[in-house]
């Protein structure tokens, strides 16, 4: 065997030294690259993550004047509201049915809520058909029959001045 | 030319082996094509695909891997022409693509390449993973060939689903309504899922960003990793050839295969150009959360999974949304391992071919279903602007 340290001659080199200094470089490399990946992967994971983080705001918005609405009667009615889209402020239309029984009002939306399109009102049935999966609420958004799982959603609503207010994410 | 190599002297260094590729760079005054070869390599990687052995009685059916690798890189080069022309936002998404198919020179037909492209890519992914599963092909040693294979349609259907969206018209948007509410059915973390993949409470500006970087850039660059290692697992086992041995020798790839190849390339893409441009694609109506007569429906290849929540009563839509997805996906994953079974042969491993049969036919059942008894997207009363959009460029 050969007795010098880092020869040439053999592979048979002093492993205490080698063998520990390799460890190091091993565990130092894997730590660096650890330290890498994390640096660009951190803060990316946390960017993609931010809208976890939004909190969204019930506003009041103005959505008809009550002598639109005819006693007893469900109209859909469109309103737009202008929100936060990400990088810009955009003016967003939505769709709201609201049902007027003497001066109180209901305001249900059209999210279905099996999977969110847009329920359909049938005034001779007096029920909302959703188009996709086939559910069916009754006049007042209570489950018919079909898949979703629970009432159509209720906005709060307000009648000031004449005005048809409904409170919603902004 | 005379090719003279300079035999180097021996090194003193005997615990390294002496290197060819260097040695061979010593050749004095090579071609230019031997220069480059010297350097690359690339004649005899050409060289040892060219003449990967296939086991007799490989044929026809052993053509749809390599149609699916073409059909791909041509939807990248189709992708790129369009972003070049697309822009992703609310705003401008859908005037974009508006631009693209009426005005732009040749654009409703590199979109058709395109969104015809990419249900010839499910078409001729499911028969070839069809083609696999029947053989038996994903049996040792091939087991992570068919894993990294199931993975990447995944990422195909990935690339569907998000490549919807770009157009932003009322197919666009309302499928990406239910289909990124499909997430929030996940228990627990369901709604914080959907946040994350809207990348807000609706589909908005942020979705679209989103499902764009991820449409260009993250599947682009997963599909690109997971073919290379798919194709470098092909290589490296060979094919698996028919499920019994046939008598014969080994035939090398080329030419034999490679021009069943080439034919089979030439009908796809013949196919491809003649949908592109005899049926190019439409565009609906930009979209509008408050629209009131538009009927959501996803893509033709969705509409099993669509039919199937059809029928999932009251509080069980997670089984549909989740659960059977999720068998059916890990079910696909883990397929080898689930098969034990040494012998390929169809009759010798019936359960499994039961079972996968049976999956297969309720997906089409389900899909067929789901193809005659769902309306058309718009309803009659639509005003139809779209269809002058969807009139092509003489």
């Amino acid at each position: 065997m050969c007795e010098c340290r880092n020869c040439n001659h053999c592979d048979k080199k002093d492993d205490s030294l080698t063998v520990s200094r390799r460890k190091v470089m091993a565990w130092s490399i894997g730590a660096i690259n650890l330290a890498v990946f994390g640096a660009v992967f951190g803060p990316v994971l946390g960017f993609l993550g931010s809208p976890l983080k939004a909190r969204t705001k019930k506003e009041w918005v103005p959505v008809c004047g009550l002598d639109e609405l005819e006693p007893g009667k469900t109209k859909e009615v469109t309103y737009v509201v202008r929100v936060k889209d990400g990088y810009t402020m955009a003016d967003h239309r939505y769709a709201l049915f609201l049902k007027r029984e003497a001066n109180e009002v209901v305001a249900i939306d059209p999210a279905c809520t099996h999977l969110g399109c847009k329920v359909q009102y049938q005034e001779k049935q007096g029920r909302y058909l959703c188009p996709c999966h086939g559910g069916v609420f009754d006049t007042e958004g209570n489950v018919v029959s079909g898949p979703p799982p629970k009432a159509l959603l209720r906005h709060a609503v307000e009648v000031r001045d004449g005005q048809v207010f409904v409170q919603r994410n902004a | 030319m005379a090719r003279e190599v300079i035999t180097p002297e021996k090194p003193a260094d005997v615990t390294h082996p002496p290197m060819e590729p260097v040695e061979e760079l010593r050749v004095e005054r090579p071609s230019l094509r031997d220069w480059t070869d010297l350097r690359l390599g690339w004649w005899g990687f050409v060289r040892k695909n060219l003449d990967e052995p296939m086991p007799p009685g490989v044929g026809w059916w052993q053509t749809l891997g390599n149609l699916l690798l073409t059909l791909l890189m041509f939807q990248f080069v189709t992708g790129f022409a369009l972003a070049m022309f697309y822009a992703p936002s609310p705003q401008s998404a859908y005037e974009s693509v508006v631009h693209i198919t009426t005005q732009v020179p040749l654009g409703s037909f590199v979109r058709g390449l395109h969104v015809w492209g990419s249900t010839l890519i499910v078409v001729v992914t499911v028969l070839h993973i069809l083609r696999v599963f029947f053989w038996g092909s994903y049996k040792k040693p091939r087991e992570l060939t068919w894993l990294v294979g199931v993975l990447i349609f995944n990422v195909i259907l990935g690339f569907s689903f998000t490549g919807y969206l770009l157009p932003w018209d009322q197919k666009a948007y309302w499928a990406t309504v239910v289909g990124t509410r499909i997430a929030a059915t996940v228990p627990f973390v369901g709604h914080d899922l959907l946040v994350l993949i809207r990348g807000g409470e609706e589909v908005g500006a942020l979705t679209l960003t989103r499902f764009y970087a991820i449409h260009v850039m993250l599947l682009p660059a997963a599909l690109m990793g997971l073919t290379a290692i798919h194709l470098y697992l092909v290589r490296r086992l060979h094919i698996a050839g028919p499920v019994l041995p046939q008598k014969g020798k080994p035939v090398p790839f080329f030419p034999v295969q490679l021009f069943r190849d080439a034919v089979v390339v030439l009908v796809g893409l013949g196919m491809l150009v003649y949908l592109a441009a005899a049926f190019p694609p439409a565009i609906e109506a930009m979209a509008d959360p408050a629209g009131t007569d538009f009927s959501p429906r996803p893509e033709w290849y969705f509409l099993g999974l669509y039919e199937l929540l059809k029928i999932m009563p009251q509080g069980f839509e997670v089984v549909a949304t989740v659960i059977v997805p999720g068998l059916v996906s890990l079910g696909m994953l883990f397929l080898p391992w689930l098969d034990r079974s040494s012998s390929r042969h169809p009759a010798m491993r019936a359960s499994i071919i039961v079972a996968g049969t049976a999956v297969c036919l309720m997906i089409g059942l389900m899909t067929l279903k789901g193809i005659l008894e769902t309306p058309p997207p718009h309803g009659e009363s639509h005003s139809e602007p779209a269809q002058t959009h969807a009139m092509r460029v003489e």
